[in-house]
Formats: C-alpha cells, sequence, structure tokens
C-alpha cells in the first residue's frame, strides 16, 4: 500500500517533464497565438505591440527556470497565472468543477442505468432479436461523432422544447440565484450533454457487460444452482452479474481523470461551463500555466484514480487480494 | 492587355503630376452619397447642449433612488448631442449578444472619432485640435467635466499616464511603438494636450481616434500599480493579491483586455460597464457618467444592460442568430451562412443586414519576390507572370460560387469611397482573360515542353507553384480551391497547403514562403495613409511575405535584407513622404501613385473584395444601420452609435 502511494510520486515527475516539454514543442507561444485568438474576434494588434507582450510575460526566460518555477508553485498548490483569462488557474478550474461533476457523472448513471440492464438482457436472451437490436443502436451511438450528436439533440431541443442553444442555463438564469426555477431550467438543459456523453460509452459497457456475463452463465457454478431450483433471477443477480460487473468497478476510478478533460469536445460544441473546453482552449493557444496545469492535475486524478480503484476492487471481490 | 493603364503609365511613372492629369481631377465623392438616410449630424462634429439649447436632462428610470448624484451633476459642462437614425429611444431592457460582439455593441471612446465618410476624424472626449504650421504639434483641447464610470474626473492628467508614464516607459515597454518613436507630450492645463512630432504627422489623429485606447487610461485606477507612484511593497502585496507577476504584466494584460470592455472593477468612459464576469457569460450595465445625450436631453446609452455569452463555436452563433436569440450578432457569422440565416429571417423574428467587408480583397495572393530559389525568384520578379496568374482567375465566378454575387472583383486596393481611389486600380488585369494569360506565359518562356498539358521551366523542369496559407478570417480555402483550378487550366501545376498560424508568421518574417495568401484591409483614408503596407515594403509582418527582404532592407537603414530596385524604392519613398506632407493635394497624388504602381505591377493578385458581411438584428432592436462597413481600420460599429441603439419592448 505505501509502496504503491511511494510509486506514484516518481511517475509523476517523469509525467511533469514530458507535459512541460510537449507544451513547448510547437513553434509559438501565448502571444504568437494571442494575435491569431484577437483577429478571430476582429481585433488586430501589430507586431511590435506582440514583442513588448514576449518581455511581459518573461518568456524568454530559460526553459529550466521556467519548468522548476512552475512545478515548485504547482507543489504548494498554486497552478499558476493563465494568460489567456489573466486570471490565477485554481479560480478558472474551482468554479468549473461543480458543473463538470454534475454532467460526468450524470453522464456516467446514465451509461450505467441503460448500458447494464440491457448488456444483462441480451446475455440471458443472446442472439433474440432483441440483442441485435440493442447492438445495433450501441454501436451506432459507439460510431457517431459526439459533437454530432451534440448538435443534433440542440437543434431537436430548440425544435421541440425552444431550449436555447449550449449552455446549462438559459438565458434568464445564467446569472440568477438558486431558486427551484432555476434548478429546473438546469435539468431541462442537462439532459443533452449527458446523453451525448452518455451515449458514447453506452456500447462500450453494454457489450463488456453482456461478454463478461456469457462467461459466467456458462460455468458449472450456476448450472448447479440451476438445478438445485434456486429462482432464475435471484441466481442471475445474486451471482453471475455481482462477477461480471468487477470490471466497472475498477473503471470508477477513471472517472476521476475524466471529470477533467472526458467532455472537452462536446464541451466545446455545447458551450458547457466545464473544465473540458478550458483544456482545450489552453492547448490551442500554448497558454503555458493553464494546460501545463491541467495536464499535470489530469496525470495525478488518473494515478490517484487507478489506486482507488484497485482498492475498491480489493473490498468488493474478496478473491483479490495484494501482497 | 491594352487597358488604359498599360499605356499611360509607363510614360508617366515618376514624372510628378502627369500622373493626377493621367486619371483626370481628384474625385470628389460627396460625404454620404452611399447612404442618404443617415443624420447629417454624424458626418459633423456633434454638437453639444448649449449649442442645441438643451438645458434639462434626465436619466433611465433604472438609475433612479441609487443614491447617484443627479444626472446634470454626472455628465459633463457641455454634454455631447448623437442624433439617433430613425428616433430617439426609450430606456430599458437586456440586449443579448455573444460575447465576441462585445467590441461592436459596447464600441471604444476616444479623444476622437470616425465619421461614417470612413475618412474624416471627428471630436469625441476632445472638443477640438489644432495642428501647428508645419505639422509638427497637435494641440488639443479636452471637453470639460468628463467622468469615469466611477465617478472620478477625467483629465490632460489620464493621457499624459497612458502615453508618458506606459507607452513612452522604455522600462514597460521595450519596444517603442512606431507611431510614439519621438513623441513629446505636456499639458498645459488639466484640459489642453500638446503632443510634438519629431516629423510633421497629420494622421496622427487617425492613430488616436482609430486606437483610442493607447491614449487613454484612468490614472486614478492605475497609480496604484505603477512604480512611479506607488512603493514597490505596496504593488508587490497588490500583485500577489491579484495573481500577477509583475506590475508590468498586470499593465500590459489591462491594456490588452481594455480592447474590451472587460475588466471587472476598471473604471471606463464606455456606454456601458462590466458587472460580471462567468465562465459562460460577460454582463454589462449601463455607465451612469456617459458623456452624450439625445436630441431631447435624455441621457445615453437607452439600453440599461447587455448580457454576453460566450460561444465558442461559429456554428452555435450562428444557431443562436438564426434563431432569434440574440439582438445582434456579427462577427462569429461567416459569409456562407447568409442563406440559413435568411431562412430564420421569415419566422425568428430577426432582420439580416449585409453590411461589407472592408477588405480590398478577401484574398491577397502574394509570390515572394526574394524568394531564395534563383529561377522562382526571377519568375516573381516579371510582371508579366504575375499579369497572367490575375488574368486567369474567373473573379465573377468566384463571387458567384462564394459570395452569392454580392461582392465586387477586384485586385488589392482601397475602398471606392477613399480619396486616393480610381476605378483602375480595382481593375487592372483582373479581367478574365485565358488566351491572353497563355499569351504571356507562352512569352516567359514557360512552355508544354513533354505534352502533359501543364508548363515546364526552360531547362525542362515542371514548374509548380506551392501555395502555402492559412486559413483565417476570410475564406480562403474555397477561393484558394478555385484559384489553383484555374491556374491549372492555364498549364500552371499549383498547389495548396495548410499551414499553421506559428508557421506563417516566422516563416513570412523569414522570406521563407514561395506563396501565400492574405487578406487585404487598411483600405480606408483613416489608414492606408498610415500603414500602406500592401502596397509598399515597409513592414515585416505575417501578412507581407511577397518582399521581406525589401523591408528589412529599409527597417535597417540599408544593414540587413536586400536593396529594392528603383521601382520599388520608390515605393518606400512616396509612403514615406504621404505620411509626413501636409499638402492635402500632395497627399493624394502621392497615395494614387503607390496604388497606380501596384494596379500596374500588380505586386499582389487580388480576387473579390468588400465582400458581403452578415449582420444580424432582433426585430426589437432599433436605430441600427442596414448596410455599413465592417472591418478593423473603422472599429466596425463606431461610426454608427451603438449607444443610440434601443430595444423596443
Amino acid at each position: 500500500m505505501l509502496r504503491r502511494l511511494l510509486g506514484m510520486i516518481p511517475t509523476l515527475a517523469v509525467i511533469s517533464v514530458l507535459v512541460f516539454i510537449v507544451i513547448q514543442l510547437p513553434e509559438g507561444d501565448i502571444v504568437t497565438s494571442t494575435l491569431d485568438r484577437l483577429s478571430a474576434t476582429g481585433v488586430e494588434m501589430s507586431d511590435d505591440r506582440i514583442r513588448n507582450l514576449r518581455a511581459q510575460y518573461n518568456l524568454d526566460q530559460p526553459l529550466p527556470v521556467q519548468y522548476l518555477s512552475w512545478i515548485g508553485n504547482f507543489i504548494t498548490g498554486d497552478m499558476g497565472f493563465s494568460y489567456l483569462y489573466a486570471r490565477p488557474v485554481n479560480e478558472l478550474v474551482w468554479e468549473r468543477l461543480g458543473y463538470t461533476l454534475l454532467v460526468t457523472v450524470g453522464a456516467l448513471l446514465f451509461t450505467w442505468l441503460l448500458a447494464l440492464p440491457i448488456g444483462i438482457y441480451s446475455a440471458v436472451r443472446q442472439y433474440s432479436v432483441a440483442d441485435y437490436a440493442f447492438t445495433t443502436a450501441g454501436l451506432i451511438g459507439l460510431a457517431t461523432p459526439n459533437f454530432l450528436i451534440a448538435l443534433i439533440l440542440m437543434y431537436l431541443g430548440y425544435t421541440w422544447f425552444g431550449l436555447s442553444f449550449g449552455g446549462l442555463f438559459s438565458p434568464e438564469f445564467l446569472n440568477a440565484p438558486w431558486s427551484w426555477a432555476r434548478f429546473v431550467d438546469l435539468l431541462a438543459h442537462l439532459w443533452i450533454p449527458v446523453i451525448v456523453i452518455g451515449t458514447s460509452g453506452m456500447a462500450v459497457t453494454m457489450r463488456l457487460m453482456r461478454a463478461n456475463l456469457l462467461d459466467e452463465l456458462r460455468k458449472p457454478y450456476v448450472t448447479t444452482a440451476r438445478a438445485k431450483g434456486v429462482p432464475p433471477l435471484k441466481l442471475l443477480l445474486k451471482y453471475p452479474v455481482r462477477i461480471a460487473i468487477n470490471p466497472f468497478i475498477s473503471t470508477i476510478g477513471l472517472l476521476l481523470p475524466a471529470l477533467i478533460s472526458g467532455e472537452a469536445i462536446v464541451g466545446v460544441v455545447l458551450n458547457l461551463p466545464t473544465t473540458g473546453p478550458l483544456l482545450v482552449q489552453s492547448l490551442i493557444t500554448q497558454d503555458m500555466y493553464l494546460a501545463g496545469s491541467l495536464i499535470m492535475l489530469l496525470s495525478v486524478l488518473t494515478v490517484t484514480g487507478m489506486l482507488l480503484s484497485d482498492l475498491l476492487l480489493a473490498w468488493v471481490d474478496p478473491r483479490i487480494r495484494y501482497e | 492587355m491594352d487597358t488604359m493603364l498599360e499605356h499611360e503609365l509607363p510614360r508617366c511613372s515618376g514624372a510628378g503630376l502627369c500622373l493626377i492629369l493621367a486619371f483626370g481631377a481628384v474625385s470628389s465623392l460627396s460625404a454620404n452619397a452611399a447612404e442618404p438616410d443617415w443624420p447629417q449630424a454624424w458626418f459633423e462634429p456633434a454638437r453639444t447642449a448649449s449649442q442645441l439649447g438643451i438645458d434639462s436632462f434626465s436619466q433611465s428610470p433604472l438609475l433612479e433612488g441609487q443614491g447617484l448624484p443627479p444626472v446634470e451633476r454626472r455628465l459633463p459642462d457641455d454634454p455631447v448631442v448623437v442624433v439617433p437614425l430613425e428616433s430617439v429611444g426609450v430606456y430599458g431592457g437586456t440586449a443579448r449578444i455573444i460575447a465576441d460582439d462585445r467590441t461592436m455593441f459596447i464600441s471604444p471612446e476616444g479623444l476622437f472619432t470616425i465619421s461614417p465618410d470612413h475618412k474624416t476624424i471627428l471630436p469625441n472626449l476632445a472638443e477640438s485640435w489644432t495642428y501647428s504650421e508645419g505639422g509638427r504639434r497637435l494641440t488639443v483641447r479636452l471637453r470639460r467635466g468628463l467622468k469615469w464610470s466611477d465617478g472620478q474626473p477625467m483629465s490632460a492628467d489620464d493621457v499624459l499616464f497612458a502615453v508618458n508614464d506606459l507607452q513612452l516607459n522604455s522600462g514597460f515597454m521595450p519596444v517603442t511603438l512606431p507611431d510614439f518613436i519621438g513623441l513629446k507630450l505636456h499639458a498645459v492645463d488639466p484640459w489642453t494636450l500638446v503632443f510634438d512630432f519629431p516629423e510633421p504627422d497629420p494622421f496622427f489623429v487617425n492613430y488616436v481616434a482609430q486606437s483610442p485606447e493607447l491614449f487613454l487610461m484612468p490614472k486614478h485606477y492605475f497609480r496604484d500599480f505603477h512604480p512611479d507612484y506607488a512603493t514597490a511593497e505596496e504593488i508587490d502585496a497588490r500583485m500577489e493579491e491579484m495573481g500577477f507577476s509583475s506590475w508590468s504584466a498586470f499593465m500590459m494584460t489591462s491594456m490588452q483586455m481594455r480592447l474590451f470592455p472587460d475588466l471587472v472593477n476598471q473604471p471606463t468612459l464606455r456606454a456601458f460597464q462590466i458587472e460580471s464576469l462567468t465562465p459562460d457569460l460577460y454582463t454589462y450595465s449601463r455607465n451612469p457618467y456617459y458623456f452624450k445625450i439625445d436630441p431631447d436631453g435624455r441621457q445615453l446609452p437607452y439600453i440599461d444592460a447587455v448580457e454576453a455569452q460566450d460561444v465558442r463555436e461559429n456554428e452555435v452563433a450562428v444557431a443562436k442568430a438564426s434563431t432569434g436569440q440574440l439582438d445582434f450578432a456579427g462577427v462569429r457569422l461567416p459569409t456562407q451562412d447568409i442563406p440559413l440565416l435568411k431562412l430564420g429571417e421569415r419566422n425568428s423574428g430577426i432582420k439580416v443586414n449585409i453590411w461589407n467587408r472592408l477588405h480590398g480583397s478577401d484574398l491577397s495572393i502574394q509570390a515572394n519576390m526574394n524568394y531564395a530559389d534563383e529561377r522562382k525568384r526571377a519568375l516573381f520578379n516579371d510582371v508579366r507572370l504575375r499579369r497572367a496568374l490575375s488574368m486567369a482567375i474567373n473573379r465573377d465566378e468566384m463571387n458567384e460560387i462564394i459570395y452569392f454575387g454580392r461582392g465586387t472583383p477586384r485586385q488589392v486596393t482601397v475602398i471606392p469611397e477613399s480619396d486616393y481611389f480610381e476605378p483602375e486600380f480595382a481593375t487592372a488585369w483582373a479581367r478574365y482573360d485565358v488566351d491572353a494569360a497563355n499569351a504571356l506565359l507562352d512569352e516567359i518562356g514557360l512552355v508544354d515542353i513533354d505534352g502533359d498539358g501543364m508548363r515546364e521551366l526552360p531547362d525542362g523542369e515542371r514548374l509548380t507553384l506551392t501555395v502555402e496559407y492559412v486559413d483565417t478570417e476570410t475564406p480562403k480555402q474555397v477561393s484558394m480551391e478555385l484559384v489553383t483550378s484555374y491556374w491549372n487550366a492555364v498549364g500552371i501545376d499549383a498547389r495548396q497547403r495548410l499551414i499553421d498560424r506559428e508557421l506563417q508568421y516566422s516563416r513570412a518574417i523569414a522570406g521563407e514562403l514561395e506563396m501565400t495568401v492574405w487578406h487585404a484591409d487598411r483600405t480606408t483614408d483613416i489608414l492606408f495613409p498610415i500603414n500602406p503596407d500592401f502596397w509598399a515594403p515597409r513592414k515585416l509582418a505575417a501578412s507581407l511575405a511577397m518582399w521581406s527582404e525589401w523591408s528589412r532592407w529599409y527597417l535597417t537603414g540599408g544593414d540587413l535584407g536586400e536593396e529594392p530596385p528603383p521601382d520599388i524604392r520608390r515605393l518606400q519613398l512616396w509612403a514615406d513622404e504621404l505620411a509626413t506632407t501636409m499638402d492635402p493635394e500632395r497627399r493624394v497624388e502621392l497615395g494614387k501613385r503607390i496604388l497606380a504602381a501596384n494596379a500596374e505591377n500588380v505586386w499582389t493578385i487580388g480576387t473579390v473584395g468588400l465582400a458581403p458581411q452578415p449582420v444580424v438584428t432582433s426585430n426589437r432592436l432599433r436605430n441600427v444601420v442596414a448596410s455599413g462597413l465592417w472591418g478593423w481600420d473603422t472599429r466596425y460599429t463606431m461610426a454608427y452609435h451603438p449607444a443610440t441603439w434601443y430595444l423596443d419592448q
């Protein structure tokens, strides 16, 4: 246990160096990309003003110095300063984390609540018409790009329910204090990102559940239990399903990194106030501290998440033990 | 081939006034010929309350009971009166826009402003200005009693701070901006500023009007962050609190952010001040100290608040605009989506106004005349090749396919309303003539030797032209698809490649791009006389890849780069004189010489300009012009008075 914890440190140290190098690799920096960003919004800056900007941002310091000052602050909980937003990275992340959690967990519950029962049904009624139908639907969901589903649902949401495009709130509730009406408005918008993000994982979960369960159903203990007259439903849920579900518990750990990056592209299209678009934007504009800190955070969460998954699995499945 | 230009110009080139004779008298377009229904007052210095006999003032009901001083004490001593387009408006309402349109909806306020004739500079925060004889001294008189949005007085100090303590402070600005070099500024009294220039600078007022943010910072707010006014410990503590690495980083960011009315707590002079900033919404409220009123003595703006949603995808912006979810939208609406927006006009309660982008041409196709490869360089320096490439392009077809026939096929030149414009500049070598193009290419010695339909260089190697560019701002990629097909049709093997913006930037400046594409703005009389960059090599930029070494030679006083040939050198000299001469006739003559030389030599190739720009307004938003000029030169909407727009509830 302790060994595993200590093992995380060198892993993260190597990741931090890699992250820093990868961010520095593309030509240009936040300053040159500022040109691009401003011109996209109709503002043009002369090259001289750009040169001044670069000097002010201390981008001419040697890379090791930039690295050490960045990672030093990161360890103490200061994720640095975003040039792009002209605000501390900590603030930017915190104000988005709540909504990110909501969307990610919502999507996961949506996936599981639909995909697991369907997976179980498909396994029990293997090669039935319903099995084929669910599989086809799931694969279509997997094969359709997320952003396309997002655009279609936004359009349907508007034409059927008069929902505003994008975001988690109608314009009139964007800045309103929390109230019952605002909560209802949130729910009215939340289903779009939840469905969009949820459908992408649907097919995989469904097929995985089906395959795991099929393996279990063929085992002798199932036959024995059946022969002894255990009621079919009780038998199914109590033994094979419990075992077939183990792999999903090990993926709970992956939820943590998904908090940062999971809904990036969908978040951009749907205009969600979440961290995904922040990450995309920071990488495009080469906003060094914002991008570096987000990816570093992502790495820390991935490593921690894997650890949590392992512990959880050991707790759920007594057969698994670590020396 | 036998345009009037070709016959007239060679005899005249460089020979003084004969050019003017060739083109006839200086054109005298009436100021508001384009839009006769715009108020005449827009074209003249704004009148004030005392001149119009307005002596009682009123305010938005929203401001009642907020504990503010009475409206007549918040307004300046003699408020500026703005005449609305259709009618005076009603107070109230919240306008819905997307964040990228906020500088269009909440336009900048500077010492001067720009007339909708797109050439005349008008007073704004300043009430008047005078140039000395010789043009080396500019005296500016500010209006009295102007106030920032926090109620603090605005005075000459704020200009002195922005110019002397920031722009001319070498600790803060290691590279002085070109227009500030040698500038000296002092104040005679709190309302009178005196600018002294090393050379006559008649267009300095244009620069101040177009980039007002550079000349105005609220000193009472920023002095607490400036080492000349606060101790190092105080500044460090404040920076620690705000999360900035240094005072200069904070100040630089603020100056950049002031391009948008965005920094919470910072005082502004615009019609709206920012109230709050969340990840997806910018909220603005009316500035209770705004200095303009309507003809009824009511303080502007009419609208109480603006909510700007942060929309990141063009598709979403278009969808919102076409379904009536926005009161105003423009900058994120692509030309190609006009039909889609028009569909929304039927049942979404919106109007799709077609403005014109001020780009002289949406594409400026550039062949690098300083390219390292000797054969290509010789070719690109041959005017016959450039003319042939230009005449091979079917601009009318491009206009139909890409712009629904609403653009203007033309070369890279200034807008028709410009004092420097002649119709020939736009049409020279722009006729679609495949035979003439083929004849010119044959004449150069580019013939199809191996019979595969594509031309070879005289030494037998296949001629391949590679155009590398960034697909940004104007529809470049779809245009280049057509252009390369036109060139293939005359036997030129042209290929295109999209490259990264960063790569374009560094390679253009280093002169390493063989051919590239940019768009051509700086086409109005506001910026063309100061920066005729597309027509004379005086600058290194991502947008100017056709003559980087000649520009480098100019910029380094001959130390680096290559000495330009005489016909290029004279462009630089003309442009220098254009920026400094005080004689208006000489000015027009020089500007036309530069443009005529470009028209004749086709140093860059244009396609279609003055392209349609959709500007969507909701049916409840009033007083917005139906058609205007859209672009950076004139700061988009500045001349059309967004403070007078109102919501008809």
